[in-house]
């Protein structure tokens, strides 16, 4: 059983990767303290935070760990070794994560003096019933998948009259499994929807360049946190240290609050979050909204089977604001009925799906009911609009939907990214979105429509403005990156049930 | 300065391996009552008590042990507990040079079988937890330091195969050592052959046969006055030297990466106080969790120049005649069988080490003897804790007859 008291003295490495530096000798520490063993008294109260979040380091030395210690077999075999920060001025232990080296014979030496960037994944594999524990001490490398990319905190210029979205980002994992011409993405063991939220606003934060200290909430929504009980928003500000800190404390000055309603647990939470950063005292601000799920599924020769063909793993991360916005909310409409499609009851592992209801009355009519009502309020025509993305459970809803609604696939095809990375449930039809921002121009008009089974939809107007094209170059990782990365690797169907049960 | 030395005046030891069958306390008390007897004493003497145990509150949810061995040896005396057997004595000589004690049991005890599906969990998380956390196992950190070496000396080609040979070397040597020690855990010999195919098996530097085993047993000794040891023994080693150092409990965020700091501090302040020389030293017993500890110690201590022990190995068994051949001085290195082969049941292990460098000294290691008793004058042991976290160096020297 897992010490919560433990579980928050190691919070530092647990979450993110701290230390200190003398500012007088400049000498760094791994590990935050209170003075410099080289400066002695002098320096108490002269040692300065460091953080590694967004920096990269280098893998010295490594060795191949082939029997690992009990808490961690279920990662089979990895590389670990000595990474350094800052040429060589501070030290750590870490652990290569994202690869399969167990039945394979692995020269070590090719691993070193690469750059290797850290990341945030689950510590070792607990009870079912404990705390997860979480680790900053993970590293992938540099050059690979996942890159590592600057966080330049950046001034904002304009202050807009509407809300809207000012940096986006989305995470999805190096692994895939393929069946026909889907494709789907896949966690790694040590991955789940709390380590995927936390890139996922990591991305958005490197986009949007805002200071984090500026976060007044964050929503998080997702359908499979790995608690019953306990926020995973919580967990993601305390990460990315949304919100002004008070160290002395340990907390953070920020709102934060897990959201679910199927898989529009975070598109639900669009409207609130502009709504918020409407509110005077809080226009100087931003919020955050994450859609995060490791996309549940029961095996396929069991009953809810049918939705392990089109599962995917994967967050999107949306920052609102009033300022330095790339695309305005013009105007929203949501509907909602209930309409018993899919639930999960407590304490089971997995969701049903009730057949009769998904594709009509439930997905269709709730998906056409709030785009047409919006359209509507807004008096507008399909022809008025550049980009349509709606939820995607597979391809043939989304394009049915779509051609219903008289939408062409110039319009629906781009945000259309299911048969890349499978259905990431809350991060759909936002990873949709953020497809057409990755290519939108100014002044373009994106709908975007959500659906969560329960059931309900929101639909979303969209008007991009001339700061999409100022961003743009702070993103690497955008969705095509992710789709076509060649560093991209499939596993069979045998692993890819394995690595969604994880640690 | 012999004369105003502790003297250790009996010692007494398990045999180490598995000891399913017997409770800690059952193997405290051989060892104690073998000391006891080879001291010579009356248990009614014994004026306080050091025992070390490094984890016997996880492996055996003892708690305060020193009720357990209060209950053992019907004694209401001081008694304290420390991690390593090193550290026990450390502090009885300490406490006998205050002027505090007389007379004090030094005992040591650990049964890591108990808990063989856990131990390597147990044993890295104590070891240190942000290693741990980061998926560290015992053996990593070895192999981590050796590649360190390996590229700070730039041993490549030709070199590194010599340098693989002399740490193999090692392990054969120890268990070769083992053959003639009752109580070592294992009793036969390996081959050159045999180390290597285990590191083959694992696709590493160092395999298996690299690395010493998970044990049971105890070891015990008696601490004495020089005034009190004139009384019960003829033949008396003393400690002439007593020295620890600490350091970091991150091996990667030390800033010496090919070296354990701690043994050298240990080590010059243990000559300091013993008032010789490296070169004076004819007998170690050193700490090889691995091969290449047994290796980077030479240079810790000061035996090898840096980055030159592995050559000084792989030379010295060109011709081996049972010992290292160090700028021109012969020294007997774990004579015992070292941790690979006579075992290590670590808050024991300091006790083994120094029963055999006090056997060797006194000249009655039986088969094991290096040299005749006339020509042995000092003897070595160095104990580590956690990967280089502290480090004890005891200097033992024979003591004149009576």
């Amino acid at each position: 059983m897992s010490s919560e008291p433990i579980e928050r003295r190691v919070s530092y490495i647990g979450d993110r990767l701290r230390g200190s530096k003398c500012e007088i000798c400049g000498k760094e520490y791994f590990r935050p303290r209170d003075y410099c063993g080289t400066c002695g008294r002098k320096s108490f109260g002269k040692m300065q935070d460091i953080d590694f979040f967004y920096e990269k380091g280098e893998l010295e030395v490594c060795t191949l760990v082939k029997e690992p210690t009990n808490k961690f077999t279920k990662l089979e075999a990895y590389v670990y070794g000595i990474v350094s920060f800052h040429n060589g001025k501070v030290r750590v232990p870490g652990r290569l994560t994202d690869s399969f080296l167990k039945e394979k014979e692995v020269e070590t030496s090719q691993f070193e003096d690469r750059e290797v960037v850290p990341r945030f994944r689950r510590r070792y594999a607990v009870e079912q019933s404990d705390i997860i524990p979480t680790i900053a001490l993970t590293f992938t490398l540099a050059d690979e998948y996942y890159p590592y990319q600057e966080h330049r905190i950046v001034k904002a210029k304009k202050e807009h009259e509407k809300p809207g979205i000012v940096g986006y980002g989305v995470y999805t994992p190096k692994f895939r499994t393929r069946e026909g011409t889907i494709e789907r993405s896949v966690p790694f063991f040590d991955e789940d929807s709390i380590t995927a939220a936390v890139e996922a606003g990591k991305m958005a934060l490197i986009h949007s360049g805002i200071d984090p200290t500026l976060m007044a909430k964050i929503y998080v929504g997702s359908e499979s946190n790995p608690y019953a009980v306990k926020p995973i928003a919580s967990k993601v500000a305390q990460v990315l240290k949304l919100g002004e800190e008070d160290k002395a404390e340990g907390v953070q000055t920020v709102d934060a609050v897990d959201t679910e309603f199927a898989c529009k647990a975070a598109t639900s939470m669009f409207k609130d979050a502009a709504a918020l950063v409407y509110y005077p005292s809080v226009r100087e601000h931003y919020t955050m909204v994450v859609g995060t799920d490791n996309s549940q599924a029961a095996p396929r020769n069991e009953m809810g089977g049918e939705l392990d063909f089109f599962v995917g793993y994967g967050a999107s991360a949306f920052i609102f604001g009033m300022h330095d916005v790339i695309a305005e909310m013009e105007e929203w409409c949501s509907c909602t009925s209930d309409t018993p499609d899919f639930w999960r009851r407590d304490q089971e592992c997995y969701p049903r799906h009730g057949g009769r209801f998904t594709g009509e009355p439930a997905y269709f009519k709730h998906v056409s009911k709030a785009a047409e009502k919006l359209m509507g309020k807004m008096r507008l025509q399909p022809k008025d609009v550049n980009y349509f993305v709606s939820h995607q459970p597979n391809v043939t809803f989304p394009i049915k939907v779509a051609t219903q609604l008289g939408f062409k696939e110039e319009q629906f095809m781009p945000g259309l990214q299911v048969a890349k990375f499978g259905n990431t449930y809350s991060g759909s039809s936002p990873i949709g979105l953020a497809a057409v921002l990755d290519i939108a121009k100014p002044n373009d008009r994106i709908f975007i429509v959500s659906y969560g089974s329960g059931a309900g939809s929101d639909a979303y107007s969209l008007l991009v403005t001339s700061q999409i094209l100022d961003k743009r170059s702070r993103q690497k990782f955008t969705l095509r990156y992710q789709a076509e990365n060649k560093n991209v690797e499939y596993v069979d169907y045998e692993t890819y049930r394995r690595l969604k049960l994880g640690m | 300065m012999t004369q105003s030395c502790p003297a250790i005046i009996g010692v007494g030891r398990t045999k180490f391996g598995e000891h399913y069958e017997r409770e800690p306390e059952k193997l405290i008390e051989e060892a104690w009552l073998k000391a006891s007897v080879s001291a010579g004493i009356e248990r009614k003497n014994l004026d306080a008590g050091y025992f070390a145990d490094y984890f016997l509150q996880i492996t055996n949810k003892i708690g305060i042990e020193e009720g357990f061995l209060s209950e053992l040896t019907e004694l209401h005396i001081p008694m304290e507990k420390t991690r390593s057997f090193s550290s026990a004595l450390l502090n009885a000589c300490n406490a006998i040079q205050a002027g505090k004690y007389d007379l004090v049991l030094v005992g040591g005890v650990e049964k890591m079988t108990d808990r063989w599906d856990k131990i390597r969990d147990d044993l890295m998380l104590l070891e240190d937890p942000w290693s741990y956390y980061a998926g560290c196992t015992p053996e990593a950190n070895h192999e981590l330091m050796l590649r360190e070496y390996v590229k700070q000396h730039g041993i490549s080609g030709s070199q590194h195969e010599t340098f693989n040979i002399a740490l193999a070397q090692i392990a054969v040597k120890n268990h070769k050592n083992a053959l003639q020690n009752e109580y070592a855990q294992y009793q036969r010999e390996i081959s050159l052959e045999n180390v290597f195919r285990e590191r083959q098996r694992a696709h590493k530097p160092l395999g298996l046969y690299d690395f010493a085993p998970v044990s049971d047993g105890a070891t015990a000794l008696i601490l004495a006055s020089p005034e009190m040891a004139k009384k019960h023994a003829d033949k008396t080693v003393c400690v002439a030297g007593s020295a620890s150092a600490t350091d970091y409990v991150s091996y990667p965020a030390r800033e010496e990466r090919t070296e354990f700091i701690a043994s050298a501090i240990a080590m010059k302040n243990a000559l300091k106080m013993a008032n010789i020389k490296v070169g004076d030293i004819q007998i170690a017993e050193l700490y090889d969790q691995s091969t290449f500890l047994e290796m980077i110690s030479l240079e810790d201590l000061g035996f090898s120049k840096r980055g030159m022990a592995w050559r000084d190995i792989a030379e010295s068994f060109k011709e081996f005649q049972g010992f290292y051949r160090i700028n021109g001085k012969e020294l007997f290195v774990n004579t015992d069988g070292g941790l690979k082969a006579n075992g290590n049941p670590l808050g024991a292990t300091g006790g083994a080490q120094i029963y055999e460098i006090v056997k060797q000294l006194k000249g009655e290691a039986g088969n094991r003897q290096v040299k005749t008793y006339a020509d042995l004058q000092n003897g070595l042991v160095l104990e580590l804790e956690g990967f280089g976290t502290k480090a004890y160096a005891h200097i033992l020297r024979r003591g004149d007859q009576k």
